[in-house]
């Protein structure tokens, strides 16, 4: 502490401004300078501006995609401890536990290959039954497996990231499928990384039809139970089971026809109300799931 | 005796301890325990311009706003917008908020994190982006309030340690 002479004080402030470094000779008691309001308020009107553009418009997606490298770091490092786990599980599985690990999965391939015997032969029989009926032809799709590396934190939004970006080729409205079932789109790319919207999420609406009577309906996400769909605009007459599957119709372009979503759980048919209340669970794993397949 | 002027460090020590914060922020949670989650990145931001307005205030607070915002994927400048009027309120206060007990300042934290998670729903609300969101998120507000007194001591221990200032 200087003393309060004040030649020392003098000599003490010079001293330390001829080493080049900042200094309060006395701390001003009042941080809030005058250009304080003035700054809240740029920021507070310069947040708005941007707000308004990020949600009208597309002007910012170039903005949030730059930034995104920035924040990857945070994402690495939260995701790393389970990256490590993970290997490290696995490099030190017993010998034992890998033997009877592989001799489980090898069962496994020969069933589901013994499965795919007839579907060369299924597939061209579909076709051309298709071109007799002068449909449309079948394509081929091609699948790239990722990873989920993070979830949305806001627990109200059921979203989650995958490690898939723009680099490797991603694009907007892709749908995105685990081994069960049909997950959801990618509404988000970033350059390493893209977010997955979940068929659960109750802005996601997925075209999908009843496997049993091809009747084609609309299935939302539920607002209170995060893990249901619901059925929403099926008149009461219409013929729904409890346990019929649901599959992806292909209308509307975005999701390709097929791919399980769900499994109706309840049907009530309520004569006051002008629809039926349906739910179903998601065919997916979509809390469990770590691999995910992207279709182009 | 000329006091011993320390080399300039503090902006690491920030800078980690907001990056800790945010790591901690989007760790993956069990579905029940998501509303519970503190909001550590407020909780340190708050720390930091009640320690040392003259280093964090409001364009920082922006900033990080921002980053959260991209970190999140939610509305850009939603987060700088809640952070910067928090951070004023903070910078307006910061000579009572020192002197209060651990117990006052939480009641306090528990008020500017609140108006955080209120702000968030209400332009949510507006923009119509906030499907099934409701005012449950005021719980993370409350376990905010319970973490800060941890908060407080383990960075001003930091800061006191690697002489931050």
């Amino acid at each position: 502490m200087p003393g309060l002479s004040s030649n020392s004080l003098l000599q003490w402030y010079h001293n330390a401004h001829s080493q080049g470094t900042r200094v309060f000779a006395i701390k001003s008691l009042f941080v809030r300078n005058s250009f304080s309001g003035y700054q809240l308020s740029a920021l507070v009107l310069f947040s708005l501006v941007l707000m308004f553009a990020d949600h009208r418009f597309d002007y910012l997606s170039k903005v949030r995609f730059y930034t995104s490298y920035v924040v990857r770091p945070v994402q690495w490092l939260t995701d790393a401890p389970l990256q490590l786990g993970e290997s490290v599980q696995g490099s030190i599985k017993t010998r034992a536990v890998l033997e009877t690990e592989n001799e489980a999965l090898r069962e496994q391939l020969f069933m589901q290959q013994f499965q795919l015997q007839k579907l060369a032969h299924l597939t061209a029989e579909n076709q051309r039954l298709n071109e007799l009926l002068n449909a449309s032809t079948i394509v081929e799709e091609r699948v790239v497996r990722a990873q989920i590396s993070g979830e949305s934190p806001d627990p109200f939004l059921r979203r989650v990231m995958i490690n898939k970006g723009q680099n490797d080729g991603v694009y907007l409205g892709q749908p995105v499928l685990d081994a069960y079932g049909l997950m959801g789109q990618v509404v988000e790319i970033e350059a390493f990384a893209s977010w997955v919207l979940l068929v659960t999420d109750p802005q996601h609406a997925t075209p999908v039809l009843i496997n049993r009577n091809g009747v084609r309906t609309v299935a939302h996400g539920s607002e209170l139970n995060p893990n249901e769909l619901e059925l929403r605009n099926l008149s009461n007459t219409v013929d729904v089971q409890v346990g019929d599957l649901l599959v992806t119709s292909g209308l509307g372009q975005r999701f390709p026809a097929g791919y399980p979503v769900g499994i109706i759980t309840s049907v009530v048919h309520d004569p006051g109300q002008s629809f039926a209340i349906i739910k179903a669970t998601p065919s997916a794993q979509l809390d469990r799931s770590r691999n995910v397949l992207l279709v182009f | 005796m000329a006091p011993v002027l320390e080399k300039r460090n503090a902006n690491w020590i920030i800078l980690i301890t907001l990056l800790v914060a945010a790591c901690l922020a989007i760790m993956p949670l069990p579905d029940w325990l998501i509303l519970m989650r503190p909001e550590w990145i407020p909780l340190v931001l708050i720390y930091w311009i009640m320690a040392l307005p003259y280093r964090v205030g409001l364009g920082v607070a922006w900033v990080t706003g921002f980053l959260v915002d991209v970190l999140e994927g939610s509305l850009l400048g939603l987060n700088g917008l809640c952070y910067v009027l928090v951070a004023w309120l903070c910078i307006s206060l910061y000579q009572r908020l020192r002197m209060f007990t651990l117990l006052q300042q939480s009641c306090v934290v528990f008020v500017f994190i609140g108006i955080i998670q209120i702000l968030n729903f209400w332009i949510l609300a507006i923009t119509e982006l906030n499907a099934g969101s409701n005012l449950l998120v005021m719980l993370s507000a409350l376990t905010s309030a319970v973490v800060w007194p941890f908060v407080f001591v383990t960075l001003r221990h930091l800061r006191r340690t690697f002489k931050v200032t």
